[in-house]
């Protein structure tokens, strides 16, 4: 059996690849020269440069934090290039056709197309790469329902207003050691406004590339759903098979106005590192959403890369009635670390909030599951209910569970349960008894185990996700 | 730092002290004072600990619990001298104390238990021989007494298929400041029952704990009620060093006005085949402040262990608060470990259904208080100690309902 396991662990990294795309990169380094370098290269006007330097100041007061249950070697920062863009995009490309083929070729490669015509489903992309946003699909279509989705970048000069009233707004500059250091470099990421009333006719997607070696990838979203409006957005992530860690940290804010409500999908699949632990991206990520009046934000997360996870997609339940939900899947293997998990912070009134969680590690990996949920003296009627179930697969890998509860409110509800259990050899029996092979079981019991989640997925990720974790645990048992 | 830490660590270095407290007062040395952003002690600020000046120093016997025939040690007193056979107590002197004991307190998640391993003035070492069964309970007693700052270290022995029942009471209400560490090893087809009962109330700070070492087949069923102070911290830490060995934990806590209760037990399992059931109810009212944190650490050999914790609370006021953390960390893949906590306030339906059989508000209330705990009560082996203990409850519930 362990080493069947083995052999499937071995699995390669399909997204693994190097592009060959010429990149103006900026030297390593870290000043609040760099800072401002970046602001020029981008053309920013004065408030943003401000606000940057303001960050980067506190960043430099800040410690990064220890007290994940995760292990690395310590991060040099001067050692990172914080900026790096193909240079084909230095003449800002109008349309597609202008847009590097090779750049293209690497998006189909991973199966993204961004040729409007070839697109199924009708997902309007934003694809980035390393330190820019290459193409934005359906940007007229959704213009005409009045959606604005755009590079951040270019939200800066478009919607100046939007972004200075919103940016900063749910994850403050001072709020952590790598949203501080976001808030000074981010580069680019996406911009998405829906209009009161609006229901989003399509579903909307940022996949995130890195490529260039010895860079850091700092994006920002900020997705804005004004009254009553309604978008489901996705976020898909890969990067190039390297020895060396690189260091991943966006910041992502979603503001659900009165009645809005926003879904946010992503599957993270950053490069895992080799079985040692040599190589793999640092997953360092802040994720909030505040939710007003009766408005609703669903976070749904499948986690099957990164080699460092640290992310914690919160909901602040302000307004009454507000409703937080957070799905994820977290599976770990090889000498993977994850440290996940979210926060609910229940304000409101008969605020409502649902954790489901399900961690499998396999290999030599660790995979904690790390939750808040706060009732506040106001809450009066609110309720939550989180479940965090663990799968053990082989026995050299760790499942945790760190949930914190706390409650000032007397006629909140909370209930937190958690489970740990391994793919049972009664299971795996009765599976073979009826002719399905080792590995075919494996996956069939991961998939149930994962169920509640995926079936939140849009159908597109749901696919994918399912495929990955597939691919993931091929042969794990025997 | 605060006033009563610099002021610890002066009489520590006046004292003349073993070679092992010695090093734990180098390490009490370079060990920051707790904040808020201390783990163990995020929840559980220690001003009042801070400010704490002892005045006097005045040893009293506690109240006797009625029913119960026991062998009580007074800290700071002589011992009993007709014991039964197999049982030995006494009092170390200072320089005794080292090898083979103060070793279960680990200094890395207790501060306060390097205090007390430093400025213990009164440790008291308890053995039963192999195979002795000892009927009669050992009570020791701690009343705090206005002004008086105490460090009591217990160390209990219990040798192959003996058994034994230790009760750690604490009582008083005047401004004072007591650690106490009780250390167990329970050997091979060992039994220990145990109780902790952390009555002290007000301005009478306690902090310490109870530790637990269990070998092959051993058991251990204890017992925690906790009424919260101005400061009561206690760590409750069982050690699965053996195969099969049960370790049985209950703990109530009922708070009510400021106080505050912080709870944390930590059970590691490191051997196969352990089994562990952890059950904690509390109930916070007034302003109070209710602190739990249950942590399960399966190491990678203890396969096949058993482990579920529980913790239930009812939160009675919108000014009290509950703090709660169960955690699971888990390096073994072939064991079954759940854990689950609530927080809510009482069940509406049922106080309506009771008030509708004419039973009066209050009334009703006490009773469905009463009710969410006295499992853990009726759960006690000795009932003359569950007997004793009902009436108090039932009186701290009649004033939570005020």
């Amino acid at each position: 059996m362990t080493e069947q396991i083995d052999k499937a662990l071995e699995r390669e990294y399909e997204a693994g690849f190097v592009s060959e795309i010429e990149s103006d990169t900026f030297e390593p380094g870290l000043n609040e020269d760099v800072v401002r370098r970046i602001s020029a290269v981008k053309g920013e006007p004065e408030w943003m440069l401000e606000w940057r330097l303001k960050a980067f100041r506190i960043w430099q007061e800040m410690e990064e934090p220890d007290w994940a249950h995760v292990g690395y070697d310590k991060i040099d920062y001067q050692a990172i290039s914080y900026y790096s863009a193909p240079k084909s995009m230095a003449d800002k490309p109008k349309s597609l056709d202008e847009v590097d083929p090779e750049l293209i070729e690497t998006y189909n490669k991973l199966g993204i197309p961004l040729h409007e015509q070839e697109m199924l489903a009708g997902v309007a992309v934003d694809a980035v790469f390393d330190s820019v946003s290459v193409v934005t699909t359906f940007r007229e279509k959704l213009y005409e329902a009045g959606v604005i989705f755009c590079p951040i970048s270019e939200a800066v000069h478009k919607y100046p207003e939007l972004v200075q009233k919103y940016l900063g707004s749910v994850v403050p500059q001072k709020d952590n050691y790598f949203a501080a250091l976001n808030c000074a470099v981010f580069t680019d990421g996406s911009f998405v406004y829906i209009p009161k009333g609006v229901r989003c006719p399509m579903e909307l997607s940022t996949y995130f590339r890195i490529n260039e070696q010895n860079t850091g990838q700092f994006e920002r979203t900020l997705i804005i759903a004004d009254e009553g409006s309604h978008v489901s957005y996705l976020e898909g992530c890969t990067a190039p098979q390297r020895d060396e860690n690189q260091l991943h940290a966006a910041v992502v804010e979603l503001v659900a106005m009165d009645d809005a409500e926003i879904k946010y999908s992503t599957v993270q699949n950053w490069y895992p590192g080799d079985e040692n632990g040599k190589g793999g991206i640092y997953n360092f990520v802040t994720k909030r959403g505040v939710c007003h009046t009766n408005a609703k934000i669903s976070w749904t997360q499948v986690e099957t890369g990164s080699s460092v996870t640290w992310k914690y997609p919160s909901c602040v339940l302000k307004g009454d009635n507000s409703i937080g939900e957070f799905y994820s899947v977290a599976l770990t293997r090889g000498a993977q670390q994850a440290d996940t998990g979210t926060k609910m912070i229940h304000i409101g009134k008969n605020t409502k909030s649902t954790i489901i969680s399900k961690g499998i590690s396999a290999g030599k990996s660790n995979n904690s599951y790390r939750g808040l949920v706060r009732m506040n003296p106001g809450a009066d009627g609110a309720r939550n209910f989180t479940q965090c179930d663990s799968l053990l697969i082989g026995d050299k890998c760790g499942a945790h569970t760190f949930p914190y509860v706390e409650s000032r409110n007397p006629s909140a509800i909370v209930e937190h349960e958690a489970t740990t259990s391994k793919v049972s050899d009664d299971q795996m029996f009765l599976c073979q008894q009826r002719g399905i092979d080792p590995e075919k079981a494996v996956s069939m019991i991961v998939n149930g185990f994962c169920k509640e989640v995926f079936k939140e997925l849009p159908m597109e990720f749901a696919v994918e996700a399912g495929k990955l974790l597939e691919v993931s645990l091929e042969g794990s048992v025997g | 730092m605060s006033h009563w830490f610099e002021n610890a660590i002066e009489r520590g270095e006046q004292l003349t002290l073993s070679a092992q407290r010695t090093a734990s007062l180098e390490l009490l040395k370079n060990t920051p004072w707790p904040t808020r952003k201390t783990e163990a002690w995020k929840y559980t600020p220690l001003k009042a600990v801070q400010g704490f000046n002892a005045t006097a120093s005045e040893v009293l016997a506690a109240e006797q619990i009625e029913g119960l025939q026991a062998i009580d040690v007074v800290p700071g007193s002589e011992l009993p001298t007709e014991l039964p056979a197999g049982l030995t107590m006494q009092w170390l002197a200072a320089d005794d104390v080292d090898a083979s004991l103060f070793q279960q307190v680990k200094p890395n998640r207790h501060l306060f238990g390097l205090v007390n391993d430093v400025l213990a003035e009164n440790v008291l070492q308890i053995r039963v021989a192999a195979g002795t069964e000892v009927a009669t309970p050992i009570r020791i007693v701690q009343q705090l007494t206005a002004g008086s700052e105490t460090h009591v270290r217990v160390l209990v022995e219990i040798e192959e298929k003996a058994s034994l029942t230790v009760i750690e009471q604490f009582a008083g209400s005047e401004q004072s400041l007591n650690t106490l560490f009780a250390e167990y090893r329970i050997a091979d087809d060992a039994k220990l029952e145990h109780y902790r009962l952390a009555l002290q109330t007000e301005q009478a700070m306690s902090l310490g704990g109870s530790h637990f070492q269990l070998f092959d087949r051993s058991q251990l069923n204890s017992n925690v009620v906790g009424f919260g102070s101005d400061v009561s911290r206690i760590d409750m830490d069982v050690r699965h060093s053996g195969q099969h060995a049960f370790a049985k934990l209950n703990a109530i806590y009922l708070l009510d006005g400021k106080e505050l209760f912080d709870l944390h037990s930590t059970i590691e399992h490191e051997m196969p085949n352990g089994t562990t059931e952890e059950n904690i109810r509390g109930i916070a009212a007034g302003s109070a402040r209710a602190v739990f944190n249950g942590r399960i650490h399966i190491h990678r050999d203890a396969q096949k262990t058993l482990a579920e914790l529980n913790n239930r609370n009812l939160l009675l006021s919108n000014k009290a608060e509950i703090n709660t953390k169960p955690e699971l960390e888990i390096y073994a893949d072939d064991v079954r470990c759940a854990h689950g906590a609530t927080i809510a306030e009482t069940d509406k339906t049922a106080l309506y259904y009771l008030q509708s059989r004419g039973i009066g508000k209050e009334e009703a209330q006490i009773m469905l208080n009463f009710a969410f705990i006295n499992e853990l009560v009726d759960d006690m082996p000795n009932q003359a100690i569950a007997e004793w203990l009902r009436p108090q409850l039932r009186q701290r519930f009649a004033k939570m309902g005020e």
